[in-house]
Order: structure tokens, then C-alpha cells, then sequence
């Protein structure tokens, strides 16, 4: 796997952002081609999976709780004058909830996990290729990038979306509670108002996408990491636009993936 | 290629852009020789230990490491030959997210993985009893000292009984004694082991206790090659300059 170098250290010219645009598009590339040759083969190493998934997932249960919480609360608090304006306030548990499923959940969480995540992986991992434990792994005869890039994808591809789940529901909790310090409105008024506005053609669209912003953050941590250069000052570049790439990749693969979902699920436009 | 040489380089040439560091070089090591690469930083010597474990890639010229061309080799027989084959690294390269047990183990379980649990502990004991660290089994990196992260580093690289050994550097950083210790730990286990080791350094009392046979890297070529006495009393004014200085950092 021979991966284009990126440009740095010198002030760089027009050209040379221009060459470390296509190399890193390129460098992606390889390194999404290496994954699915790596991924099949054994051994699976499902316990680094599992560990991965602790590590990356779990730990950042606590972050996304509060932004879960604040996205609901701040969101129906905004919406209540307007919606009370037309006298619809009847009506802000369904927007709410309709606009959390489908867009702000999986973005905003994916946008969190992207800082926590991509840059904890490209740090780690551009240690590793700084201090030479890659390399170390490589003349022991050890596959570095499929114990240590594949595991983290897989790891990250699985955990988003359980993440997004659980902050759509943290997120309704926030909503609710906004409602009822504002104005009355019982439990089962609000669960009914929500289960009847959300259809399937909300939810899958908008946690399915979740699945490919895990990969992107996953990919773009691993990818920055593994190919970190220039002692301590590269792995904190490593890290830095580990997190820029994948922030900005998520909000393009999600105007990608809006357009698409509304091509196979028309009625939800 | 006769059987007694372990590892042969014919040529090998290799530059990164402009600048050559290694320039048409070839070098026979013999089984269970201890052969010293010296040369001042950044002519080539890492390169040249790298090209051999398949790190990097020479431009020109072949490798032959038990008799294979590794150029030849794909992956799979490239990492087979890796078994045999240990690497000291200048920093250790210690998992630093591993105790030094798991250090240990990682090599052992990866490649025997049918090996029980309880022959792979005792491996791992043995091990670093060799290297006198049996104390530090449960450390973390972080918590080892220079020397101790060496010897951590040496007992990785030898757990998998490897023919042939690589020392990058291996008492760089390290004070006089902790050097002479770390030597004569290196020449213990290779005889202990019956390993063939290639040793990168600038370090001449690291070089007196280990070399059998020294060669001396210069503008990307083999400037001098005999042993080590010969080199250190040699009448070239760099060799001389190199080693005097040498000398008074002893």
C-alpha cells in the first residue's frame, strides 16, 4: 500500500494545497480499497472490535447525553413562540421530534463523535507511526492495518448509530421537558403526538445515514494517524485535520445521502 | 550463495529525492556473526536495516535473507521470513496502551495462536529473566526507565527465538554504564540464542563489546570494513576525527 505523501513544513504554495488535495483524496481512496481486501480475512480480532467499541462508543455516552438534551430543550424553546403565534403548539412535539430524527440527531451526534473520536484516533494511531509501533508491528509480522485501522472502522461503523438512537431519545426527554415548564401538556399527549408524526420513512433514512458517517470518522482518524509524519508536531496535525476532513465529510455525504433517501422514500418530501 | 551467509546484500542502492544515502553498497553476514554498522547520522544506516526487514524499499539491488530475495517475496512469505527475524528499535517502539506482559505476549499469540495460555506465560517469564526485568512484568511503558525500555524492547524482539537480530541504535540516549550493560546483555543473549545480529551505531564502546566485524558508512557508501581495532586505530583523518570524538564522550 503505497499512500502519496501530504506537503508540509515549508510555507506552501497554491500548488501545493492544490497536490494535497488530490493526494489526500487519493490516499483516502487506497486506504477504503485496503479496508475491504482486509476486512474479510482472518483473524476477525472481534475482541479488539468489542474493546474499540467500549473505548470509542460507550466513553462517549456522557458528551452526547448533554447535547442530546440541550438539542431538545433549546430547539422546542425556539419553536414554542412561533408555533404559539399560530396557535399550534399542539403541533411542537411533532416538529421537534420529525426535525431531531431526521436531521439534527444524526448530524449533530456524528458532528460530536467526529471531534471525540477522529481525533483520538488520528492522535493514537500517529503516536504509534511516530514512535515506530507500527513499524513494530510490521516486522513482527502482524497486519498494523487490519488490527489497528480495521477494527476502529468496523468499531465506529457500529457504534454511531446505537449513539444517534439514544440521543434521539435524550433528545425528546429535553423536548418535553421544555414543553411542560412552558406549558401543560400530558406524557401520553406528547408519546402519542411523536409515534404518530415519525414514520419509517424518517427513522431509517436518518440513523441509516449514521452507519456511513461512523465509517467516514473511523476512516478519516485511521487514515490521518496511520499516516502521521514529523514527530509530535505531525500527530497534532494528525489529529487537527482528522477532525476537520471528517466534520466536513459528514456534512457533504449528508447532503448526498438527504438527496438520496428522498429519491427512495418520496414520501417523506 | 553458500550456506554459511545468512544474510547477503548485492548493490542496494537507495535515495530519497535528491539526496542518495546508500550508494551501490553490498555486505555478506555470516551465521552467528555480529557484524557493527557505524556512520555518522543520517548516512543511511537505519535505511539500510529497514530495506533489510522490508520497511523500505531499495531503488536498486537485492537482499537475500536465508536465500530468498525479498524483493521476490509477497506478503505472506515476506512476514514468514519476519519471524525469524528480531528488530531493537532506537526508541523501543513499546505498545504504549500495553503492560509490558502484553508487550510480551502480543508477538507470541499472534503467531502461535493455538499456543495454551499457560506455555506463553512462561515464555514470557523466561524471557525477561534473560533480560533480569522479571519485576517490571505488570508496568506500563510510561513507568520504565531508558534502559529499562531497551531491555523491555530486546526481550519482544528475541521471545520469538529470531536467527537473525537488527539493532537500531540500541544505546543511543543511554549513560556509559547503562550502555556497557545493555552490550554485553546484547553479546550474552546472542551467544546464549546462537543469533546472527547486525548492529547500527556511533556508539564505540557499544561497538567494542559487540562486533565481531565493523563497517563504516560514509557519502552513502562502505568507507571502511575490518575489525574494530583496525578501524579505530586507522590513519584516515575522518575515521580518526570520528572516533576521537568518540572517545571523549567516554
Amino acid at each position: 500500500m503505497k499512500i502519496p505523501r501530504i506537503r508540509y513544513g515549508r510555507p506552501l504554495t497554491y500548488a501545493d494545497y492544490l497536490y494535497n488535495f488530490f493526494a489526500t483524496i487519493t490516499g483516502l481512496t487506497i486506504f477504503n480499497i485496503e479496508f475491504v481486501k482486509q476486512m474479510f480475512k482472518t483473524p476477525l480480532e472481534i475482541g479488539q472490535i468489542k474493546k474499540h467499541m467500549d473505548e470509542l462508543g460507550v466513553k462517549t455516552f456522557g458528551i452526547v447525553s448533554i447535547t442530546g438534551l440541550i438539542i431538545g430543550l433549546v430547539l422546542t424553546m425556539q419553536s414554542q413562540p412561533i408555533m404559539q403565534r399560530f396557535g399550534a403548539t399542539d403541533f411542537l412535539p411533532a416538529m421537534v421530534s420529525i426535525s431531531v430524527v431526521r436531521e439534527l440527531g444524526p448530524v449533530i451526534t456524528a458532528l460530536i463523535f467526529a471531534g471525540r473520536v477522529s481525533s483520538g484516533i488520528g492522535a493514537e494511531l500517529g503516536s504509534m507511526r511516530v514512535t515506530e509501533q507500527i513499524d513494530a508491528m510490521e516486522v513482527s509480522a502482524i497486519n498494523p492495518f487490519k488490527y489497528l485501522v480495521v477494527t476502529r472502522v468496523i468499531a465506529t461503523t457500529m457504534i454511531l448509530p446505537i449513539l444517534t438512537i439514544y440521543v434521539i431519545m435524550i433528545a425528546l426527554v429535553g423536548t418535553y421537558m421544555a414543553i411542560i415548564l412552558m406549558e401543560s401538556m400530558s406524557l401520553k399527549y406528547f408519546v402519542d403526538s411523536v409515534v404518530t408524526a415519525i414514520e419509517f420513512g424518517d427513522f431509517i433514512p436518518g440513523v441509516g445515514k449514521t452507519f456511513v458517517f461512523g465509517y467516514l470518522v473511523g476512516m478519516v482518524g485511521c487514515y490521518k494517524g496511520f499516516t502521521a509524519e514529523g514527530g509530535t508536531e505531525g500527530v497534532g496535525r494528525a489529529s487537527t485535520t482528522a477532525v476537520v476532513l471528517s466534520s466536513l465529510l459528514i456534512l457533504i455525504f449528508d447532503m448526498v445521502l438527504v438527496k438520496v433517501s428522498l429519491w427512495l422514500w418520496p414520501t417523506i418530501s | 550463495m553458500a550456506d554459511n551467509k545468512l544474510v547477503e546484500i548485492k548493490n542496494l542502492s537507495k535515495r530519497f529525492e535528491t539526496l542518495s544515502v546508500l550508494d551501490d553498497i553490498s555486505i555478506d553476514v555470516l551465521r552467528g556473526e555480529n557484524l557493527v554498522v557505524f556512520g555518522r547520522s543520517g548516512q543511511g544506516k537505519s535505511v539500510l536495516l529497514k530495506c533489510i526487514i522490508g520497511l523500505m524499499h531499495p531503488d536498486a539491488g537485492k537482499i537475500y535473507i536465508k536465500g530468498n530475495d525479498i524483493s521476490l517475496l509477497s506478503m505472506k512469505e515476506l512476514n514468514g521470513l519476519r519471524k525469524d527475524i528480531g528488530f531493537l528499535f532506537q526508541g523501543s517502539a513499546l505498545y504504549d496502551s500495553m503492560t509490558v506482559r502484553e508487550n510480551l505476549e502480543f508477538p507470541l499469540q499472534k503467531h502461535f495462536p493455538d499456543k495454551p495460555q499457560k506455555e506463553i506465560d512462561e515464555k514470557v517469564l523466561n524471557t525477561l529473566e534473560l533480560v533480569s526485568l522479571e519485576d517490571a512484568i505488570d508496568k506500563m511503558p510510561s513507568e520504565l526507565s531508558g534502559g529499562m525500555k531497551k531491555r523491555i524492547g530486546l526481550a519482544r524482539s528475541i521471545i520469538t527465538d529470531p536467527e537473525l537480530m537488527l539493532y537500531d541504535e540500541p544505546t543511543t540516549g543511554l549513560d556509559p554504564i547503562t550502555t556497557k550493560e545493555i552490550s554485553e546483555l546484547i553479546i550474552n543473549l546472542q551467544k546464549k540464542l546462537n543469533m546472527t545480529s547486525i548492529v547500527v551505531t556511533h556508539d564505540l564502546i557499544c561497538a567494542e563489546i559487540i562486533a565481531d566485524r565493523a563497517i563504516f558508512l560514509r557519502d552513502a557508501k562502505i568507507a571502511y570494513e575490518g575489525n574494530i581495532t583496525e578501524l579505530t586505530n586507522s590513519a584516515d583523518p575522518f575515521l580518526r576525527n570520528f572516533f576521537s570524538h568518540e572517545l571523549v564522550k567516554e
